[in-house]
């Protein structure tokens, strides 16, 4: 959805960007179903957490460094996840995914953030 | 009740009876035919008054033998024959060197006649001069030969007492740099090693100390007694003249009223050698956690390490071992391949005895050794060496719950936090969309 309303953005630059903003959101809010909303608050929730600890880690302390690495790489990690999970349920991607019903896609994903928890917990000492 | 008072009584005279020295009483005094032994009264008289028991034997006799079955027959071998030529098959250079490896502790005197002694001699890195030059001095002027010469004793370790000046009569040897040997008695700065007992050599003195002295045997870095400590702990001590014990020199007058040194001398050079003097030994090494007293085999590395050694000396006056604290410069190494940490182990104030020192351990794993390595011109040498191993920490013997790490528990608790939240969300969001879209499709 989103490239979609960039690419008509663009031509009228000059004259109305913040109304191309605007109608970015407009076009978001209207066009996203709740469910994908929910996954991408999920997502910039995990950019911004392994934001913070990346920071966190070049500026104050990479000591203990298994913490740093389980930490962060949870939100990678949780990130590919979900944004798979959310290139698999989004309806238009249905022709690419005709195999894969929304259900199976979050048994996927339930079940591969689980493992990736249960080795996080075990890295992080 | 009586037999335990006689007991005890037995006891006593043991104890009273038993050498003076750490390693043994028995001395054998091989002495040549030409010396007397009524000349050296005052000497041998001194050895027996300490405890020694003296055995003597002429250098062609084969009784008693000092190696029998491979195993020394005395703890100590004086060798007076510093003009004999020809010894019985047991002494030769080869067998007081397996003496010394024995733990015998030897007194050598050599002349300047040439002999096998005098070709052992630079085993010992001792040089000698030149066959029938012996050590002359015409200063202090007096009125006996230029040949025997006072000496004033300058304090080492062995003679460690202020003596009046020795009658000296013998030749020099200077030391080569070996860091076993150490000097007793320096040769006065003013004495020279020549020729011929008269004067007739001298203008070739002065010749050869107008070309820079090269050479020259003269000067104080010329050594008349010296010691050797072996690495096997046996000592030996190279005197240069025969005379240095003799009652004669013993009694002879330095100055008008005042006595020589020489028998006291004597008497402390016997001492050193036949280890009554400046012998230690450590008697045991402990080492432990900090706060903990069981030693481990193996330590974790950056442990904090407690070592202690305990070091004895040995008392001639009361024939005992007993605690010494008195050394400053003892170090300690914790060694792979080298020495990771190297540290002074003091001795430890209000304990007798005991050196300690606390140190943390390398963080580096692997088979370690604490190692003390003492060795000082005159003492005993200190070697301890006991191995431990270093390992890292058991899996679970890191800190956990690092303050420093609390943003990544926290990022990492949140995602899993998140996940769930998200997975409550999705599927009670399920439902809706699904009535969504049920309803839209009955639309």
């Amino acid at each position: 959805m989103t490239p979609k309303a960039t690419s008509t953005a663009k031509p009228q630059q000059a004259t109305a960007a913040p109304n191309a903003l605007e109608s970015l959101l407009k076009a978001y809010n209207e066009t996203t179903s709740s469910r994908l909303k929910t996954v991408d608050a999920f997502l910039v929730f995990l950019m911004l957490s392994g934001i913070v600890q990346f920071l966190y880690c070049i500026l104050v302390t990479n000591f203990p460094f298994n913490a740093f690495l389980a930490g962060f790489s949870s939100c990678v990690g949780q990130f590919v996840l979900t944004a798979s999970l959310r290139s698999q349920v989004n309806p238009a991607n249905r022709a690419e995914f005709k195999d894969v019903s929304p259900e199976r896609a979050f048994a996927d994903f339930a079940m591969g953030s689980i493992v990736l928890h249960f080795f996080v917990f075990n890295f992080l000492g | 009740m009586f037999s335990r008072w006689g007991l005890l009584l037995v006891l006593g005279l043991a104890s009273w009876a038993t050498a003076k020295s750490s390693t043994g009483d028995s001395v054998l005094v091989i002495l040549e035919p030409k010396l007397d032994k009524d000349n050296f009264s005052i000497f041998f008289d001194g050895l027996r008054e300490k405890g020694y028991d003296l055995t003597f034997r002429a250098p062609k006799d084969v009784e008693p033998a000092v190696i029998e079955y491979d195993s020394p027959q005395f703890s100590h071998v004086i060798l007076f024959a510093p003009e004999t030529k020809s010894f019985a098959n047991d002494i030769t250079p080869q067998s007081l060197v397996t003496l010394l490896e024995k733990k015998t502790n030897l007194l050598l005197v050599v002349s300047s006649k040439q002999t096998p002694l005098t070709s052992l001699a630079p085993e010992f890195s001792l040089v000698l001069p030149p066959p029938g030059t012996p050590l002359l001095s015409h200063f202090p002027e007096r009125d006996t030969p230029a040949t025997v010469i006072p000496v004033n004793v300058s304090p080492n370790p062995v003679v460690t007492s202020k003596l009046p000046p020795v009658w000296f009569s013998g030749i020099p040897f200077s030391l080569q740099n070996n860091p076993l040997l150490f000097p007793i008695l320096s040769a006065p700065p003013e004495s020279f090693a020549a020729d011929s007992e008269g004067d007739s050599g001298a203008e070739a003195v002065v010749q050869v100390s107008e070309k820079g002295g090269e050479g020259l045997w003269a000067g104080s870095q010329m050594s008349l007694v010296a010691g050797f400590q072996a690495l096997g702990g046996s000592r030996a001590t190279w005197v240069g003249g025969v005379d240095l014990f003799s009652d004669e020199y013993a009694q002879k007058e330095t100055k008008p009223g005042v006595k020589s040194g020489n028998k006291e001398f004597a008497s402390a050079v016997a001492a050193w050698t036949f280890q009554e003097s400046l012998a230690l030994r450590i008697d045991r090494v402990t080492h432990h956690r900090v706060n903990q007293t069981e030693a481990l085999q193996a330590y974790t590395t950056n442990d904090e390490i407690v070592f202690t050694a305990h070091i004895s000396k040995f008392n001639s006056e009361t024939s005992a071992w007993e605690p010494f604290s008195g050394i400053q410069d003892m170090q300690l190494e914790f060694t792979m391949l080298d020495p990771h940490i190297r540290t002074a182990l003091p001795p430890v104030p209000g304990k007798a005895g005991e050196y300690s020192v606390t140190f943390r351990a390398p963080d580096r794993h692997g088979v370690f050794k604490f190692v003390i390595n003492h060795k000082r011109k005159g003492w005993t040498h200190l070697e301890s060496s006991t191995m431990v191993s270093l390992v890292p920490p058991r899996h679970d013997g890191y800190p956990r719950f690092l303050s420093a790490a609390w943003p990544y528990y926290i990022g990492a608790i949140s995602t899993s936090l998140g996940f769930f939240i998200f997975s409550a969300l999705w599927l009670a969001g399920d439902d809706r969309e699904s009535k969504k879209s049920k309803g839209s499709k009955a639309e």
